[in-house]
């Protein structure tokens, strides 16, 4: 029987939907996009944009970790958020967070996201 | 060799501009995005977000068994809607069809997705990433 491929880890947010943290396929692992959520809690982490892409990029790591990868590892990002105007913030926050070798990335402007989230990050990492 | 083609399904609603149905590379399919055109009329399918979503999911799975993958092999998928109340329309729709191992997803709202053929507004897109 094949291994389960798939990853949900108690160190990110429990899936509140029909999806799972994140799934492996021949080297790669997919991570489903994740907000800022606390996983304590399941609530959104209060600090607005800044400390919801911090605790994003926290859920990705912690899911990354639990797959056996890690940040910098990570091939490709995608990031939507909602204000324009958050934009700075996002590229220092992420400038903070991703170290060389850094990703391809693809970031745009979405007219929402899920129960009011500011930010979502997703990821594909390498994986062994 | 590794296998690099273009795919146009003939059981998936036709392109209605520049792209393939899907493209495999080195062990991926990768689907473009589909809305809820039923293949035959091309148009897109009454019943709003359930009926669209299960009916761009159904052309998935059939570019999908066309390119030798199915849904249970899907790593990942991406969900476009336009219409926040339609949330838990489309986890009720899309549960009814994928079943695990389930596949990543990310899903976000977008201001507008092109129309298609009919009378009803685009509601929904989905892609995905499979095994084959």
């Amino acid at each position: 029987m094949k291994p389960d491929p798939t990853v949900t880890t108690k160190g990110a947010p429990i899936p509140r939907g029909p999806y799972v943290h994140a799934r492996k396929q021949d080297g790669l692992i997919w991570v489903t996009g994740q907000i800022g959520r606390d996983p304590s809690t399941g609530d959104f982490v209060k600090g607005g944009f800044e400390a919801e892409f911090h605790q994003a990029i926290d859920n990705l790591e912690a899911i990354l970790k639990a797959s056996g990868s890690s940040l910098d590892r990570v091939v490709r990002t995608q990031i939507e958020f909602v204000d324009e105007a958050d934009l700075e913030a996002m590229n220092r926050i992420y400038g903070e967070r991703f170290q060389p070798p850094l990703p391809a990335r693809t970031s745009f402007g979405v007219a929402f996201l899920w129960k009011g989230a500011k930010v979502q990050i997703d990821c594909v990492a390498a994986v062994d | 060799m590794t296998e690099h083609r273009s795919i146009v399904s003939r059981k998936g609603p036709q392109p209605t501009s520049v792209y393939a149905h899907a493209h495999i590379h080195g062990g991926l399919v990768w689907v473009t995005a589909q809305a809820g055109r039923d293949p035959e009329t091309g148009e897109t399918v009454p019943g709003g977000m359930e009926g669209q979503l299960d009916r761009a999911i159904s052309n998935l799975e059939a570019i999908l068994d066309d390119c030798g993958s199915s849904l249970e092999r899907v790593v990942r998928t991406m969900i476009m809607f336009v219409d926040e109340s339609d949330l838990d329309a489309m986890n009720r729709a899309y549960a009814k069809r994928f079943h695990p191992p389930l596949p990543a997803r990310t899903s976000f709202g977008v201001k507008f997705l092109a129309p298609e053929p009919g009378t009803e507004k685009v509601r929904v897109q989905i892609d995905c990433v499979a095994e084959v």
